[in-house]
């Protein structure tokens, strides 16, 4: 049963073609992994399903809706979350107050006073609650990025889209990671991991695609989509992957 | 008791001890300049609190409180000399007005999807100008020819004029900081700050952001064209120099900033301080220095005092009590003074002397550690770029 | 509608135009290329004039020779102010709040020297203020005619030099990204403080001309507000040549509109167009510059 499909996702920066006519789907409960090389359009993707950017053409849909034709604030009412690569928390809050403004606006909408009790379960799902009254500033960037994790859970969402959650985190810190996303996948979530890591993606995703300039080069079994030879001549052709 | 229940308790308090000021004048025979200096300063507390609401509270910038204020001026006028509306119904009607203006000014730039904050502030900064200019050139405003305002007919259950102005603005006063305060702990509230913060990230998780910036801008709009209104009065003859000058958009800025714009009491206590401090400055003949000591007070207090000064009270409250008070008591019982007000003012400035002493060394020298609010550190590493990447 | 009167003030509205994007270009340069909306660049042009005004007056100097006492000046101003800007280490919204404190500081200032009476050149000292080059039965004011010339030479000057220069490429990798300028041997600081400096010059420039034909007070400031932003965003932020296009569009509609509905709707007009301009063309009539 097809969560999300999308059909013909293009977008242009200037002159650039970042995603040209690209197609694929994600089924309920799913967990799939978006690779390819730099410049290929992975966090272009994500941009434009979680209404950063407007695509140029195409459809995302999610339902009964069109995420593509949809502003941020109703891409998140309709059940979808994202993180950011570079985490962005809220600067003058604490850990809390994060957690609990995004329960607050996030798939249904929710008091105050049951936003303050509900943060705490999430904080305690990805074990921040010790610092949870702690200004963001005096966290760490692993501790930076579960608390987007936490702030996207908090938003209810069906689908959850993760933007590099593993860059810039040293091996202990990704195997947590790494963890930490097989605990949100039991709870249901479908998830598209855009990442770096062919290890990690091939291991965590029942299905890979992979783009390449923009287009769909290569979708299905983790395996065997990583030794298809289209798929390596792009790896190696660009930037080196990290294997 | 809860905290809200407290607060609002608190403010009923209030409410009744400032409501009755009036009539103890009455029977101390006291200078009624006194009621003066409480109903200018109730007017600077809710045009500053009213500007925190949007400024403060969302982040985008406004320079154009003067509009609003200008809005209401000239609406009451209008509606009250020209076509004879009683006073007490041109009010309401004016704040409306000046409400309309904001957020068909927020329709323009609220949906721009860059630079909608700095286009913001700079609109609002000429917003009032041009403002100025249609007043001038429409003859159904004003035509260059001012507003006579003094012997509008008030309702007599006000009390003369003073005390009318007193009631009045107290009302609306109270009006406004109880608004910033429910706003403040409120869903509203904590969508503005997330908008505040990062405005972008906020839509993601599903705040309704234009929803919000309007209602805040709206309610920004209103009380201060409501508190204009009132003021048109005590203009007495109203030009369009004197509405639509430079004065009351910089004196709110300063107030909030003073105060602390991230806390709703910040602008009550930066507006008591800072028109404490100018009218002061204008009795001691000082009127010249005025605007470049503000122009100073403002780069020092953006740079020293982040989290504002109400915030920094919470912080020393003890010290703060104790300096405060204790000079209140020694000035007022040994009569080292001319009036209530100088007192008043002497330990003002005596307690701010105490809070600007750098946080570092305050927390040396009363061997304290309090971690200070995030807002007050500044950040250690080049804040990295925010945009993903590819 | 009388067709010479049109013609007049759509040729003055044209020259004038030159006048207001020189006033703007300071702006654009700081918001565009150093992410600062720096207010004080209002009270760089008010001194500009204003020094103009006295120097002219003491010592009897024509007044075009003040550009070049004028512009190395306020360029040491402008790199000064940006070094205090890098120390204090503010961010975009503590930095608009500091700027407009510089202008209230400023303005008082200038209240505080020159008194709130007007101030006008003596025609002595400034022959050039009712000087005028008749082409067409159309009277071209000689104070305009070189503020127009003077902004299309930093136009193109500073167009070339944004895409020719080492500089100018330097601006525009730091704009871009500074921490990646920084790994190619680039000081982000020294450009911004340069950048600055430039701005600043340019609008103590643009305050040159203003002595030479205005009447000045220290609120005249308050008039401008509507006239340089409409400029400034109308050309896109950072754009030498938006800014000179803007700054025309801006000064024909403004003259036409003067002689149309009275000079008091000038404000208004020019107002509206900065509201239609961000409905339908937020990003500028003109395609940003690289910067």
């Amino acid at each position: 049963m097809n969560l999300l499909t999308c059909t013909s996702i293009s977008k242009r920066f200037g002159g650039i073609r970042a995603l040209d006519g690209v197609s694929t789907s994600i089924e309920e409960h799913e967990i799939l992994g978006l690779v390819g090389p730099n410049g290929s359009g992975k966090s272009t993707l994500i941009n434009l399903l979680s209404g950063l950017y407007a695509a140029d053409d195409g459809q995302a849909v999610f339902g009964d809706r069109d995420l593509l034709r949809l502003p941020p604030e109703k891409i998140a009412a309709a059940g979808v979350a994202r993180t950011f690569q570079i985490p962005r928390p809220f600067d003058t809050m604490t850990v809390r107050e994060n957690v609990s403004v995004s329960y607050m606006f996030g798939h249904r909408r929710h008091s105050l006073e049951a936003a303050r009790d509900a943060a705490s379960e999430w904080l305690a799902f990805t074990g921040l609650e010790a610092v949870a009254d702690s200004p963001v500033d005096q966290l760490t960037l692993h501790q930076l990025k579960f608390l987007e994790l936490a702030r996207a859970l908090a938003t209810e969402p069906t689908l959850l889209l993760l933007d590099e959650v593993l860059a810039g985190l040293n091996p202990t810190e990704i195997d947590q990671s790494i963890e930490m996303i097989k605990r949100i996948h039991e709870r249901g979530i479908a998830l598209v991991i855009v990442e770096h890591l062919l290890r990690v993606v091939t291991s965590l995703s029942h299905r890979i695609v992979v783009l390449d300039q923009g287009r769909v080069i290569a979708s299905g079994d983790p395996t065997e989509v990583m030794e298809d030879p289209a798929v390596v001549a792009a790896y190696l052709g660009g930037s080196r992957p990290n294997a | 008791m809860t905290a809200r229940t407290k607060t609002l308790l608190g403010f009923a308090i209030v409410a009744v001890v400032l409501g009755l000021v009036p009539n103890v004048v009455e029977v101390l025979d006291a200078p009624g300049f006194y009621l003066t200096f409480l109903f200018t300063m109730f007017f600077w507390i809710s045009q500053s609190s009213s500007w925190n609401i949007l400024t403060g509270y969302s982040g985008y910038f406004s320079f154009g409180q003067g509009a609003w204020f200008g809005i209401g001026v000239y609406t009451t006028g209008i509606l009250a000399t020209k076509h004879g509306w009683p006073f007490l119904v041109a009010l309401p009607v004016a704040g409306l007005v000046a409400g309309a203006a904001g957020l068909l000014l927020g329709l323009v730039v609220f949906r721009l999807r860059r630079l909608s904050g700095e286009i913001f502030a700079l609109t609002t900064l000429a917003v009032s100008f041009v403002l100025a200019s249609v007043a001038r050139l429409t003859s159904l405003i004003d035509g260059g020819r001012g507003i006579f305002m003094t012997g509008t007919p008030l309702p007599e259950f006000l009390g003369d004029f003073r005390t009318s102005m007193y009631r009045m603005t107290l009302v609306i006063a109270l009006l406004t900081v109880l608004t910033a305060y429910l706003i403040f702990e409120s869903r509203l509230g904590w969508g503005l700050f997330s908008i505040r913060d990062d405005e972008e990230v906020a839509r993601g998780l599903g705040v309704p952001t234009f929803r919000y910036k309007m209602t805040a801008l709206g309610t920004n709009a209103f009380f201060g064209a409501l508190m204009g209104g009132v003021w048109a009065l005590q203009i007495g003859f109203v030009t369009v120099e004197d509405v639509f000058n430079i004065r009351v958009p910089l004196l709110v800025i300063l107030m909030a900033v003073l105060g602390g714009m991230r806390h709703w009491m910040g602008p009550v206590v930066g507006a008591a301080i800072i028109y404490t401090l100018t009218d002061r400055l204008n009795s001691a003949g000082l009127a010249d220095v005025n605007q470049v000591i503000i122009g100073a007070l403002l780069i020092v207090m953006v740079l020293g005092v982040r989290e504002g000064i109400y915030l920094r009270i919470r912080a020393r409250w003890i010290a703060s009590g104790v300096i405060f008070f204790g000079a209140m008591a020694a000035l007022t019982v040994f009569d080292l003074t001319s009036s209530l007000i100088w007192d008043f003012s002497y330990a003002l400035l005596i307690t701010m002397a105490m809070l600007l002493i750098p946080t570092p060394l305050w927390e040396r020298l009363t061997r304290s550690r309090i971690t200070a609010p995030p807002s007050d550190r500044p950040p250690e590493q080049p804040v990295p770029s925010k945009t993903a990447g590819t | 509608m009388d067709v010479d009167l049109l013609a007049q003030a759509a040729v003055s509205g044209l020259l004038i135009g030159g006048l207001y994007a020189t006033m703007a270009m300071g702006i654009s340069l700081s918001w565009g290329a150093l992410k600062i909306i720096n207010l004080a660049h209002f009270t760089f042009i008010l001194l500009g004039a204003y020094l103009t005004y006295q120097l002219t007056t003491t010592f009897g100097i024509d007044p075009f020779l003040m550009i070049v006492v004028v512009f190395p000046l306020f360029f040491v101003a402008g790199a000064l102010l940006q070094v205090f800007f890098e120390w204090a280490k503010v961010d975009e919204f503590r930095s608009l709040l500091i700027s407009f404190g510089l202008f209230i500081i400023f303005t008082s200032l200038v209240r505080t020297v020159w008194t709130a009476d007007f101030r006008r050149i003596s025609s002595e000292d400034n022959p050039y203020a009712s000087a005028s080059i008749f082409i067409g039965g159309v009277a071209l004011q000689v104070p305009l005619i070189a503020a127009f010339i003077a902004a299309v030479v930093i136009a193109v000057g500073t167009s070339l030099a944004l895409s020719h220069t080492h500089f100018g490429r330097a601006v525009r990798a730091v704009v871009q990204d500074a921490e990646m300028a920084r790994a190619f041997g680039i000081d982000p600081r020294r450009v911004a403080v340069i950048l600055s400096g430039l701005a600043t010059a340019y609008s103590g420039l643009a305050g040159v001309f203003i002595a030479m034909f205005q009447v000045l007070s220290p609120t005249m400031t308050f008039a401008w507000f509507g006239i340089v932003f409409s400029v400034v965003i109308l050309g896109g932020l950072g754009s030498p040549y938006g800014a000179l296009g803007a700054g025309i569009i801006v000064g024909v509609v403004a003259g036409v509109a003067s002689v149309v509905w009275g000079p008091l709707s000038a404000p208004l007009v020019t107002f509206l167009l900065l509201i239609a301009a961000l409905l339908f063309r937020p990003s500028g009539l003109f395609r940003r510059s690289p910067a």
